[in-house]
């Protein structure tokens, strides 16, 4: 006895949350794919990115400036970061760059709740896309629909750039073999950098972006931390189709399942990843190499 | 490695906790703080031996630390169980058999993979505590009323129940669990846990069964988190359901770190540390809500300056103060003895009592190997007879490492059999085949690169003494039968015995590549596969690793790749040829050397297609 | 041995570890549980931190709230009314003499402090907080809760310590209910009573056999609302609940639980969603356009609800709550409250904050009244149930669960262009007496465990 209406408002929910999914984790994995790093304070960039925009929002009154300063600012928090903190890690276990970035992760929230305090902030939505929109089976937030439509477009801007571009080839490069990039006579260094301050925008990008759907706060990071690696674990790691397919299947594995449990759904995110895990090794689309 | 003075590392653990009641007191501890660090330390100290020693980074400990305690809570709040010490040892063994099963999906993937399913599984036994179970584990309330231990003697009953008797009972459970801890990391399994962390491809060539002990260690740290997870409940009265979340796992991992991982200790250290902060900054400096700010920057700084946290920071500093140069001579090549010792001590195994076999040692039919469209290997027909000494040579891309990785049964062939005495072994794993009695040294150097060479051979000749797995986790190392002996004679072997002691990161290149070979040849194999041996080394390095193969060569089978024309053709009794990954041409030295196909593929290369 | 004296050495004077020494020995006591020493101070056995922690000329209380997380902002409200409440105790303020004649400059004499710490709302980390506090510094009172899983741990734990607890905020109907305990006290309103109160209101407004969708936090206050008020509308009035949407607690998201409400035929949303996650709900509900289409109740009102949702999206909205500043002008110690507090803090108390408040004037009253800091006899005088004076009028306790009989305030939300001032948020309706709204003291379970 499924509620016909429902499934198809689910399904559709289940689009847009994944299509933000999809841009947080292809963030991560691009990160994860070229510089070895698991980057664990993605979620306080994802923090941060709203927070930036909401400051910029409250001085000019307009989104867009928002949106470009929210992302501008993640992407030099990032690119800061991996020049004063990560860069020293390369040489380090894997698991000094969990913690350090663990430890950052921290850090960036509490230091927000030092100067904002917990309470929430909302970014109202611009004007323009305020509303509802009838869409036959439901009626649908317009702003919802319109950061869709946003999310698609920034991930379209992505793929461009790394498949489109010279530096998206030698990022790409990078991720199969950066001793080799190094070996080609590029300065691996100044590439890693900008994959980190790009990898870091996506997640701010889609902070603010967000911040008129669910309002912000310094704790909203941390859910979306943990959906992101399952993402990227069932995606692939270090694959930008993956972390959008991935993502896509999160987002319609959460929907559909709240559809008759809401309890269960985060849960059988778990459960899809560990399944992944076991049968598909790597990913649905991943290759082996980095572990 | 802890030294090896036993005893006197339990002897300072237990004055120390006779001592904490009268010193910390005067630090601003209260009696639930050193209780509570006590919990921390004991749920550290598995921790530890999973990521300190075995280097498994796992977020997902408070999954056990919650089963644990909620299984003994239970017992004792909605069961009537009587004996509180019986609640906890059940509580634990619950958590261990859980820690067993998951570890068994967990460790199917490593790294960073292996961290996230931990963090799956953690979030899943929350959520099941939270909701489904929610009828035996209470919800979000947890379970209130855990009384408190008392054990009957007989003529009298000591009841725990005041602050000070429960550190009684906590720090004693404390030392047990210390004592035990440093039993296991000092036996056998705890040598071969850090050997896996150090280079696990390695550790498993040598013949061990790598993930049989992973799992051990995950059990390991499973039955350690759920002691610990029922002593909170008793601590407080009340198991919380907090114990189950990812932010337990998470200040578990940090308080390792900040203490410093790999020393059993830490964890202790860093949950001092902690608790003191948090309540320092929230009561007397009354930062409120900014504690955990000031904590996660101490965490990063020590991070980033502390490698090996507190305990390593210590240690550097009282090795900085006592000075740097007890070790022995600088990092040359001390000039080798040119006679080479005899080598009856360091025959094959003792312990294979095969039947003799007559037909070739090793045999590769059809083997062929294709990544994608390419065909590294095609179609291999290959055999060495017992006792030969066989050299393998080829221009670069000919596939003569993706041959050998075969060989070994690291890399599964696309098609064709390999036969090893006349067993087929092409469906075998590495470590059962070490175990068989065939094992490989490696072109670029896989050691044990944080020990001694003397501990570089203990490990693989552990593999030797005892098989693919062995649980003697409460046996001290230097109570294995044989092992002495064999290590000895191994390092007498490639002339390594005045240099044992000295950290790898010191050996001279070439020492470094006697010690792969000597790894090789502590397993005892029967037929050794040599890749490159002579790569990188100086003329008079060649001589001597010449001789020394000449010496290893006696009584063995051995397969050699190598490029130094001079050096195979002087060692090999016959020699094979590989082209485009296919035999080019198969006989002696002489033969060989006047094969045009031989030369043409090494001048040429066209004429072949 | 001079030359090795460290500096701990010189503080540990040998009467000081022949006492530790004492202190750990007699820790293997075979003496049973109940008295570990024999320090008796004035005519009571020593229990909990008595005589302890009133034998000097201060008391400490332990308040352990919530400062970060869901419920953050609500638990800062709180502390600010201990804080106003403590001190106008130690200054023998003319409100507080006016619910505890007896206090004058301090409480027995004593100067009362204040010791806050943060729970993040979990209960494990609550307790913890309160266990330093009274090893530390013997606490006589302990408070805090904004989670009911906070206050069924606190109570339990103030059952085992032989200390007093008064709840924060707890809307649970088990925390005097089947968690009730000896040692613990709750002032404020809760899910049976708001469900009997705005009950009425709803039905005489709205008519009968009506489709509600609720949505649920899941933990045991939003189960316990949420089955009150379903079983009162559903009793009394026919209303069909169409679909109970249960979130965890801290989501972010509601977008799924919102696409099965709206799709679920219901006229009326009833959120039980507290904190940080009933804003975020409202506010998503109304970008799928379920507000204003269905009317939205909040039976168990949160502070600073209309404040961060922004007043649109509260106007029209009924709700049930503990307090709310307009009452000043109903009740003249609502007026010394509110004045008191604003100029303080610059803001008009929520209830949360007057909850806190009340719960210590109580607290002062009845130790004041009792003469003592000996816990059971201040038990028994909360218990003798006597009726005093609070800013909703007066009320006493029931002795046989703990809970205080005081009513219920109904509001409505007002519309943006209604407020006569900024924080004019909402509309007293109703004062409804609370005696008729709570269920019969045995029907929950409550059994009030032993004095000591």
């Amino acid at each position: 006895m499924v509620n016909w209406p429902n499934f198809i408002s689910q399904l559709f929910n289940g689009l847009v949350l994944g299509a933000l999914l999809a841009l947080i984790s292809s963030g991560l994995t691009i990160i994860y794919g070229t510089l070895g790093v698991l980057n664990l304070a993605h979620g306080a960039m994802f923090m941060l990115g709203g927070y930036a925009g909401w400051v910029a929002y409250t001085y000019t009154g307009s989104f867009i400036v928002a949106l470009v300063a929210g992302s501008l600012f993640v992407m030099l928090v990032g690119v800061v970061m991996e020049r004063v903190i990560i860069r020293h890690f390369y040489a380090r276990p894997h698991e000094d760059q969990l913690l350090v970035t663990f430890g950052l992760g921290i850090v960036f929230v509490e230091t927000v709740r030092f100067f904002f305090g917990s309470l929430s902030q909302s970014v109202p939505a611009p004007p323009p896309l305020v509303g509802i929109t009838p869409l036959g089976f439901m009626f649908y937030p317009t702003y919802r629909l319109a950061l869709l439509g946003i999310v698609i477009v920034a991930l379209i801007v992505l793929y461009l750039v790394l498949y489109r571009t010279r530096i998206g080839m030698i990022v790409r490069a990078g991720i199969e073999d950066s001793a080799m990039v190094d070996a080609l006579g590029i300065d691996v260094y100044k590439v890693f950098m900008l994959v980190f301050g790009i990898g870091a925008m996506a997640a701010g990008f889609a902070g603010i972006v967000n911040a008129p759907v669910v309002s912000i706060a310094p704790d909203v990071g941390e859910a979306i931390l943990v959906q992101t690696f399952v993402v990227v674990v069932i995606g692939g790691v270090g694959s930008f189709p993956g972390a959008v397919l991935g993502g896509l299947i999160a987002g319609e594995i959460i929907s559909i399942t709240s559809m008759f449990n809401p309890g269960y759904s985060y849960v059988m995110l778990f459960v899809a990843m560990t399944l992944v895990l076991v049968l598909r090794p790597y990913g649905l689309l991943g290759t082996a190499g980095r572990e | 490695m802890l030294r090896r003075r036993f005893f006197i590392i339990e002897a300072l653990t237990a004055v120390g906790l006779i001592a904490a009641p009268f010193v910390l007191p005067h630090l601003g501890f209260s009696p639930t703080t050193m209780n509570r660090i006590l919990v921390w330390g004991l749920f550290g100290i598995g921790f530890d031996i999973l990521f300190g020693f075995t280097g498994l980074l796992s977020f997902g400990q408070s999954a056990l630390f919650g089963t644990g305690g909620f299984v003994a809570a239970y017992l004792l709040t909605r069961m009537d169980f009587s004996s509180v010490i019986g609640a906890l040892i059940i509580g634990t063994i619950a958590a261990t058999v859980v820690g067993f099963f998951v570890g068994l999906i967990a460790l199917r993937r490593t790294g960073i993979y292996f961290a996230m399913i931990t963090v799956a599984i953690a979030e899943v036994f929350y959520f099941v505590e939270f909701n489904p179970l929610s009828e035996y584990t209470g919800g979000e309330n947890g379970l209130p009323g855990v009384p408190t231990p008392s054990l009957n003697l007989g003529i009298t009953t000591i009841e725990f129940n005041s602050d000070w008797s429960l550190y009684v009972f906590m720090a004693f459970w404390y030392f047990v669990g210390i004592v035990i801890g440093l039993r296991i990391v000092r036996s056998p399994v705890g040598a071969i846990l850090s050997a896996i962390r150090d280079n696990p491809l390695r550790a498993s060539a040598v013949g061990h069964n790598i993930h049989a002990y992973k799992l051990t260690a995950f059990v390991i740290a499973a039955a350690y988190a759920g002691f610990a997870g029922g002593l909170l409940g008793v601590l407080q009265a009340f198991m919380p359901p907090d114990a189950f979340t990812f932010e337990t796992s998470g200040q578990l991992v940090m308080q390792t770190a900040i203490g410093g991982a790999g020393t059993l200790f830490g964890p202790l250290v860093g949950a001092t540390v902690w608790l003191y902060l948090s309540d320092f900054f929230q009561t007397t400096l009354h930062l409120g809500a900014t504690w955990k700010l000031v904590l996660g920057v101490v965490f990063v700084v020590l991070v980033c300056f502390l490698r090996r946290g507190i305990i390593g920071g210590l240690k550097d500093l009282g090795l900085w103060l006592a000075g740097r140069r007890w070790r022995g001579s600088p990092a040359e090549d001390a000039p080798a003895p040119v006679e080479v010792p005899r080598l009856a001590s360091v025959g094959p195994s003792r312990r294979r009592n095969e039947k003799p076999f007559l037909g070739p040692a090793l045999e590769a039919r059809g083997l062929t190997k294709r990544f994608g469209g390419l065909i590294a290997n095609r179609d291999i027909n290959f055999s060495v007879g017992q006792g030969e000494l066989r050299g393998i040579i080829g221009p670069n891309g000919a596939g003569k490492s993706t041959f050998f990785k075969m060989l070994t049964c690291e890399m599964r062939p696309t098609s064709g059999r390999i036969f090893f005495h006349g067993r087929d072994i092409t469906d075998v794993k590495v470590a059962r085949v070490c175990q068989l009695g065939l094992t490989k040294s490696y072109q670029v150097n896989q050691l044990f690169s944080r020990l001694t060479p003397r501990q570089n051979i203990v490990i693989a000749a552990l593999a030797e003494r005892r098989g693919t797995f062995s649980l003697d986790l409460l046996r001290r190392i230097d109570r294995v039968p044989g092992l002495d002996t064999q290590v000895e004679a191994t390092l007498a072997m490639v002339s390594l015995t005045a240099r044992a002691d000295v950290p790898v990161v010191e050996l001279a290149y070439g020492e470094k590549r006697r010690l792969e070979i000597g790894l090789a040849l502590a397993t005892s194999p029967s037929l050794l596969l040599l890749d490159e041996p002579l790569a990188g080394m100086s003329p008079h390095e060649r001589k001597e690793t010449v001789l020394l193969l000449k010496n290893i060569a006696r009584g063995r089978t051995l397969v050699v790749v190598e490029h130094d024309m001079d050096a195979i053709f002087e060692l090999a009794e016959r020699i094979t040829v590989l082209h485009e990954g296919a035999i080019l041409a198969e006989g002696t030295p002489a033969e060989i050397q006047r094969n045009s196909l031989v030369q043409e593929a090494y001048l040429g290369g066209m004429a072949a297609a | 041995m001079a030359h090795c004296q460290s500096p701990f050495a010189r503080t540990l004077s040998r009467r000081a570890m022949l006492r530790q020494a004492a202190l750990v020995t007699a820790g293997f006591s075979t003496l049973s549980s109940r008295f570990t020493s024999h320090a008796w101070a004035g005519d009571h056995p020593a229990i909990g931190t008595y005589p302890a922690g009133s034998s000097g000329d201060t008391v400490n209380i332990g308040a352990a709230v919530p400062r970060t997380g869901s419920y953050a902002v609500q638990g800062e409200d709180e502390l600010k009314g201990w804080q106003l409440a403590v001190e106008h105790i130690n200054s023998g303020d003319a409100l507080i003499r006016a619910i505890a004649p007896k206090v004058t400059k301090g409480l027995l004499g004593k100067k009362v402090n204040l010791l806050a710490a943060d729970s993040g709302a979990k209960p494990n980390q609550a307790v913890q907080e309160i266990q330093t506090f009274i090893n530390q510094h013997k606490i006589v009172l302990m408070t805090g809760s904004t989670s009911s899983a906070v206050a069924v741990a606190l109570n339990k734990f103030a059952q085992r310590e032989k200390v007093l607890y008064v709840t924060g905020i707890s809307g649970s109907n088990d925390t005097t209910g089947k968690d009730c305990v000896r040692y613990g006290f709750r002032q404020n309103f809760y899910g049976e009573t708001a469900a009997n109160a705005i009950g009425p209101l709803l039905v005489k407004q709205f008519g009968k056999n009506r489709k509600a969708a609720f949505m649920t936090p899941d933990y045991t206050y939003g189960h316990t609302v949420t089955k009150s008020v379903n079983d009162y509308l559903g009793k009394n009035a026919g209303w069909e609940m169409v679909t109970n949407q249960v979130s965890p607690l801290g989501t972010q998201d509601f977008s799924q639980y919102l696409t099965n409400i709206a799709n679920s035929g219901a006229e009326f949303l009833i959120n039980v969603n507290w904190g940080r996650d009933a804003v975020l709900s409202i506010q998503q509900a109304k970008q799928f356009g379920i507000l204003p289409k269905m009317t939205l109740v909040v039976p168990y009102q949160i502070p600073f609800l209309a404040k961060e949702t922004g007043a649109g999206l509260t106007a029209g909205v009924l709700a049930a709550t503990d307090f709310w500043w307009t009452l000043q002008d109903k009740y003249p110690l609502a007026k010394m409250f509110v004045e008191a507090f604003d100029k303080k803090y610059g803001y008009k108390p929520e209830w949360g904050a007057n909850n806190a408040y009340m719960s210590f004037a109580i607290w002062a009253r009845m130790v004041s009244e009792a003469g003592s800091f000996y816990p059971p006899d201040i038990i028994k005088q909360y218990e003798k149930g006597e009726t005093f004076p609070s800013t909703v009028g007066d009320v006493h306790f029931r002795k046989e669960d703990h809970q205080l009989v005081r009513p219920v305030v109904i509001v409505r939300g007002k519309k943006p262009s209604d407020m006569k001032n900024k924080e004019d948020y909402w509309e007293v309706l109703e004062v409804v007496p609370g005696e008729a709204l709570m269920q019969k003291p045995d029907a929950f379970g409550c059994n009030l465990g032993d004095y000591t």
